[in-house]
Order: structure tokens, then C-alpha cells, then sequence
């Protein structure tokens, strides 16, 4: 885990295939990359078997052109769609067992600061949302309440996708599904709550249709983890097969999702704002300066 | 036979937002060169699909004609194109790419 780990051996070079040769002299390792420079750099992901047109897909693809250092970063994921793509990256990945990412997460970046001290090495959990809210819950609130610092980010679909559509805890009341056939009993888990009780230092919910903004969040949540506190991002990436999405229209969906139940929210504690602002260099937590009287006490 | 995007040269360079890239779901797949385009006098360059690794969802098209509103992409069946980019002719430079336009079907 470091630069070293993406470089050719001696005498290799030539043996590798193009996609190889180009991440290592056109990634992104090392440097930093931004979502408006897109299409003009090798990205870490690769090839993968997921559907066609899943917004899945390009969260995943956002979320790994944000990471802040690749080049130190390890994904955990679970059993579920996401895990086809993330396993697809030039970013080392550690599959937990169904519901054991947070656990697994828990150890590996303990783990990682005993053996590097204080040399980042970002941790990043991406699971489905039965694999985080069901499944996984026990082990996501208890990371969360034993503060342990990475980052988990929930791919809510709002079904079980891999599986062929079960409902989830995060699955909207009523909605019918292939094996849900009389509509879910219960109202959508408000895990953004949960995680705000449980102790996570950064908390955002983000779709998407916006990619300026999946990366601004995922930099925060990942810097955030690193010495603060647990981060939590939800991120709404609909299943085109479960909820009968035409491709053409995934993005037109995401954002009447936005604005039903996935407007944008972040909450960050004090000393998080503190220590990206004075760490990191952010602007957006400085306090505002005053406005002008006038414009205070109205006209005259 | 199935369906690829394939980009207007013409259309886009006029425009060049580089919004289609931020929003296909597939990694290396929507490209940047500035060649194309300023090669046809064109003062900015032009947006490719490296068609291998399309899935062909259209996703883009809705991009181009709802954001952008340029309407540089379209669908095309992937033997109707004469010539398309494929990634083992893609080259990477400091801030564009360039690309060799081949037949995209053997044979
Ligand atoms: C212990 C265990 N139980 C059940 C499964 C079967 N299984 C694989 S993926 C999945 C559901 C995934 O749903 P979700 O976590 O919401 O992710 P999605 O596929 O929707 O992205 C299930 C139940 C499993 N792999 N392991
Ligand atoms: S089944 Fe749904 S979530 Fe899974 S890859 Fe396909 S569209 Fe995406
Ligand atoms: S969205 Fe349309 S105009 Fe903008 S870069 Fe893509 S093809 Fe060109
Ligand atoms: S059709 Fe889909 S996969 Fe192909 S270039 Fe357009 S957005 Fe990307």
C-alpha cells in the first residue's frame, strides 16, 4: 500500500497489459484528480459485470476518482451488486462475509495504524443497503458507537438487487417488489439519524446526479475518518432492474428521488470542521463574515 | 447485434462541455481529445467513446440533449459505425487523449 505497489517490477514492463500500463503512467496514484478532469486520465476501475446504465456504477466510479490518496486506500465491501465493481479496481479489496464489512473494516484500520503510525491509510466500506441496515446493522451501529475511524457508504437502492428484490429496511413503505408482493409494511429506516446518534463525526446523503458533489462529500467523510471520527455517507443508486428504470432514464429518476426523500444533507461536529479547516485548508467552515448593518435591520 | 453511443464531432466541439464523461456509469469509456475537433478547425476538441467498453444504456444522449442540449450523441448499432475508437488504440497524454479510429467489428 503505497506508491510502490502500482510501479512494474524490473524487466515486466513489457509483459503488461495496456489497461495495466496506462493506470500506472496515467492514473490517478500520486497526483490529484479531479471529476472535471474526466475523460482525460486513466481511471483505477476497470471492467465489471454490472447492469448496463446502473447508477450504482457511476457512484462507485465518482466515489474512487474522490478518494483522496488511492495509492493508501483499501475498500471493504460485502455480498451484493456493488461489490462486482469495486472488486474491479486498481485499490486493494477485502470482501467481509454477508453484514461483516464493518467488522472486518474495524480490525483492518486498527490494524493499519498500529503497523504505519500516523501515515494515512484511508479504510472505506461500500455496501448495499440490506448488507448495511439489515444484515450488517449490528456491526455498522457498533463501529459507529466504538468510533472507529473509516468511512461506510451505503448504496441504497432500496431493494435487494443482487438477489432479485427482496425488501430491505431501507425500501420505501408500500413499495411492491418481485418478492415483496403485498408491498412493505414499514417505513424507510432513517439510518442518517441513527448514525448521527451513534457517534459518526460526518454525516451526508447525496445522489448521483450530481458529481461535484459525490466527490466534495466523499473527501470530507474519508479526510474526516482519518483522525476524527466515524463517516457515513447514503448514497441513493437506484436498481434499474428492480424498480423497471429505463437506462435513459436513471438520471431523470435520481433526481425526483432527490427531491422526494434525498435532498441533500451533512452534518459535521465542531471538531470535525475544525480539523478540515485548519488540517486541510477548507474555507466552508470559516464563520461568514458580518453582513452590513442595513441589510440586517432591513430597509430604513 | 447491439447498440453503441457514438458522438458527433462536429456537434460537440462547438460546445465541448465534458459533461456526458461525469455521467456515464462506465470507468475509461467517454474520452476527451482535443486533437479531434481542432483538426477539423474546430476551436476546442471533442468528446469519444471508446466503444468496447459501451454498454450501450444511452444514458449520455439524455445527458447531451437534456444538459447540455447539444444533441451530439446518438445510438448506433455497433456494425453501422465505419469507424470508432477502441482502447488499444487510445493513447494517454498530460490533460487529452488521442485516439486511432478503427473498424470496430473484425471481419
Ligand atoms: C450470509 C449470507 N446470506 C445471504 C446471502 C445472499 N445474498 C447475496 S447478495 C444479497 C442481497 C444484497 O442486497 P443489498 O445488500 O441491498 O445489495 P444490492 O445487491 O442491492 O446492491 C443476499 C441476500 C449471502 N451472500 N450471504
Ligand atoms: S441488479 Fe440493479 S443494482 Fe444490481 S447491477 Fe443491476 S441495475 Fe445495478
Ligand atoms: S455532453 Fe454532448 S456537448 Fe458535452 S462533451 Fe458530451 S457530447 Fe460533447
Ligand atoms: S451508452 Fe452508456 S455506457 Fe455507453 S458511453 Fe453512453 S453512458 Fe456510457
Amino acid at each position: 500500500m503505497s506508491l510502490d505497489y502500482v510501479k512494474f517490477s524490473n524487466g515486466f514492463e513489457k509483459f503488461m497489459p495496456k489497461e495495466y500500463r496506462d493506470m500506472v503512467e496515467h492514473g490517478p496514484f500520486g497526483k490529484k484528480v479531479t471529476v472535471s478532469q474526466m475523460g482525460s486520465f486513466k481511471e483505477v476501475l476497470e471492467e465489471h459485470p454490472m447492469c448496463a446504465g446502473c447508477a450504482m456504477t457511476l457512484f462507485i466510479r465518482l466515489a474512487m476518482i474522490a478518494f483522496p490518496n488511492p495509492e493508501d486506500t483499501i475498500t471493504v465491501g460485502t455480498a451484493g451488486c456493488g461489490r462486482l465493481a469495486i472488486s474491479q479496481a486498481a485499490i486493494p479489496f477485502v470482501y467481509g462475509n454477508y453484514g461483516d464489512q464493518n467488522g472486518v473494516a474495524s480490525g483492518l484500520s486498527r490494524g493499519l495504524r498500529l503497523r504505519f503510525g500516523d501515515k494515512p491509510k484511508d479504510v472505506v466500506v461500500m455496501a448495499g443497503d440490506g448488507g448495511t441496515a439489515d444484515i450488517g446493522f449490528q456491526q455498522v451501529l457498533h463501529s459507529w458507537f466504538r468510533k472507529e475511524r473509516f468511512t461506510t457508504i451505503m448504496l441504497d437502492n432500496e431493494v435487494y438487487g443482487n438477489t432479485g428484490g427482496q425488501e430491505s429496511g431501507m425500501t420505501n413503505r408500500g413499495a411492491v417488489l418481485k418478492m415483496a408482493p403485498l408491498g412493505k409494511k414499514f417505513e424507510k429506516m432513517n439510518m442518517v439519524e441513527l448514525a448521527k446518534v451513534a457517534g459518526c463525526a460526518y454525516v451526508a446523503t447525496v445522489v448521483p446526479n450530481n458529481p461535484r458533489r459525490v466527490e466534495s462529500v466523499i473527501k470530507k467523510a474519508v479526510l474526516v475518518a482519518r483522525e476524527i471520527g466515524p463517516s457515513y455517507i447514503q448514497a441513493y443508486t437506484s436498481c434499474n432492474i428492480e424498480y423497471a428504470i429505463p437506462t435513459d432514464k436513471v438520471l431523470e429518476d435520481a433526481k425526483a428521488v432527490e427531491n422526494d426523500r434525498y435532498q441533500f444533507q451533512e452534518y459535521i461536529t465542531e471538531e470535525a470542521k475544525q480539523y478540515l479547516t485548519e488540517r486541510y485548508g477548507y474555507k466552508e467552515f470559516l464563520a461568514k463574515p458580518a453582513a452590513p448593518a442595513a441589510a440586517i435591520s432591513g430597509k430604513v | 447485434m447491439y447498440l453503441v453511443a457514438d458522438i458527433n464531432v462536429e456537434i460537440c466541439a462547438a460546445k465541448n462541455c465534458k459533461l456526458c464523461t461525469q455521467y456515464c456509469p462506465e470507468a475509461n469509456t467517454i474520452l476527451y481529445s482535443d486533437e479531434l475537433g481542432k483538426d477539423k478547425g474546430f476551436k476546442y476538441g471533442s468528446a469519444y467513446v471508446a466503444v468496447d467498453r459501451c454498454k450501450g444504456c444511452a444514458q449520455c444522449v439524455w445527458v447531451c440533449d437534456n444538459m447540455a442540449k447539444n444533441h451530439a450523441i446518438k445510438m448506433v448499432m455497433i456494425d453501422q459505425l465505419p469507424q470508432a475508437a477502441l482502447t488499444e488504440n487510445i493513447t494517454y497524454g498530460e490533460k487529452s487523449t488521442t485516439a486511432v479510429l478503427t473498424s470496430p467489428v473484425i471481419g
